[in-house]
């Protein structure tokens, strides 16, 4: 008796059982797909910050070397503000990219290669 | 309440275009005006009309939407979609274009300069605020890039006697910045409004400032210093700023302008509904949560938009408004009875 109640259970619920195991199987491969995505998504990403701050550490360092030799208050002014910038950028958090604070630091960093590179108006 | 705001003269400031912005100089002698032409103009009184004394062209390639008188009345700002800032010098009714300063990566909302006269600052759709030293040789150096906005940041003032400065943006938000250790830092960000915020204005003291939005409210905002008799929190030893008013159901559309009169405290505003409205605050209201009349409406102040209104620094109840029609308009505003 116990036997034919669960075959006619099997077949009945057969829609039901088929329908979570797609699900599943489903729920994986799409998870899987989502991480490889993901990183691919991540690598360019992160690719992109990593070169915005390299051309602005790039700028920054030649700029450090060309206003050593000068000594008048505005170039000081300026060291001053490239020094900052540069300091920002060593600072900032490469392999991290969970911390709570990267795009305000990465704001901030824009901003200060902006005040540096625009030059003194007349 | 019709009777409170006396229509004194119009002027077709700039025709077939928009008039953006006015600003008074120091002195209250008198009004530039900014417009979608391009053009600034500089008006003054002979007998008992305005007349325009200076057309300022050649400056910019595209809207001017805001100008700025520097605080000693010889040096106006004039700020333009053409994404520059330019610094005009006064010499008597000419004008001259010293210095263009640049860096902004498209249009130029507002220029401001503060009360000490060294510091200017401004603001663009590019979502940053930037502050600009000035020196004694006219140089300009910016000495700030704030990216805290996250939209395009409509309006920058400067505290009346602080170094304080705000700023107003899209993204529904007011910033306060002050300057920390060589650099400018954003202190504090006040939220409420539910909408852009289009203008702000401080009060005479400077301990409140008012901001008017797309969202149809007036607020107005309180600065509470650390420890505080009313035991409003602050952070460190950073003022906290607490929204004590909202003004609203008074106003049909986006309120486009707010300005606060210095010499009497009487608070203007400019509106979509092409209509003027002057509040002033209850004498017996609590200072924590002050409350506000309407004392004037004025409903087709103009046949547009009202962009700008602008109390006249030296003469009690002289208010000038601009619009989308292209006008220029001057009214005398007198308290009604019984307030």
């Amino acid at each position: 008796m116990a036997g034919s109640q669960d075959m006619f259970d099997a077949i009945v619920m057969a829609d039901e059982r088929f329908h979570g195991e797609g699900y599943q199987e489903g729920y994986e491969e799409g998870n899987s797909l989502g991480i490889i995505e993901g990183r691919q998504y991540g690598t360019l990403h992160g690719a992109k910050i990593g070169s915005e701050i390299g051309c602005y550490q790039g700028f920054a360092s030649a700029w450090r070397c060309l206003l050593h030799s000068c000594a008048t208050e505005k170039d000081s002014k300026k060291m001053k503000a490239l020094e900052s910038l540069i300091g920002m950028i060593q600072k900032f958090p490469y392999d991290d990219p969970t911390y709570d604070k990267l795009h305000e630091d990465l704001d901030k960093i824009r901003g200060k290669f902006k005040q540096v590179y625009t030059k003194s108006c007349r | 309440m019709k009777d409170s705001l006396v229509l004194l003269g119009r002027v077709p400031a700039h025709p077939d275009s928009r008039c953006w912005f006015l600003a008074w100089n120091p002195a209250g002698t008198l009004l530039a005006s900014c417009g979608g032409d391009r053009r600034v103009r500089i008006w003054g009184t002979e007998g008992d009309s305005w007349i325009c004394k200076s057309v300022l062209s050649e400056g910019h390639q595209r809207t001017v939407r805001k100008v700025a008188w520097s605080p000693c009345g010889n040096y106006l700002a004039s700020a333009s979609f053409d994404a520059t800032t330019c610094i005009w010098k006064k010499n008597q009714d000419d004008f001259e274009c010293v210095t263009t300063l640049e860096g902004h990566e498209n249009e130029v909302k507002s220029v401001a300069w503060a009360p000490s006269g060294n510091l200017l600052a401004t603001c663009s759709r590019d979502k940053s605020v930037w502050v600009w030293e000035v020196d004694e040789e006219d140089e300009y150096e910016c000495v700030s890039v704030l990216n805290s906005h996250t939209q395009d940041v409509k309006h920058v003032v400067w505290h009346p006697s602080q170094e304080l400065l705000a700023s107003a943006s899209y993204d529904d938000t007011v910033k306060l910045y002050r300057e920390e250790e060589d650099d400018w830092v954003c202190y504090a960000t006040l939220e409420g409004h539910e909408s852009t915020v289009w203008s702000l204005a401080f009060d005479p003291s400077g301990q409140r400032l008012a901001s008017c939005s797309d969202d149809r409210t007036v607020r107005i905002w309180r600065q509470y210093l650390p420890d505080n008799e009313q035991g409003v929190a602050c952070s460190g030893s950073d003022p906290s700023w607490k929204c004590v008013c909202t003004l609203s159901g008074f106003h049909s559309r986006t309120i486009y302008d707010v300005a606060w009169c210095q010499l009497t405290g009487a608070l203007a505003t400019a509106c979509g509904d092409d209509a003027i409205r002057v509040f002033e605050e209850d004498p017996s209201s609590d200072p924590q949560q002050p409350t506000f009349s309407l004392t004037a409406h004025l409903p087709q102040a103009h046949s547009q938009d009202v962009n700008c209104v602008a109390w006249n620094p030296k003469e009690q109840g002289l208010l000038a408004s601009c619009s989308d029609d292209g006008e220029v308009a001057f009214w005398k505003y007198h308290r009604p009875e019984g307030i």
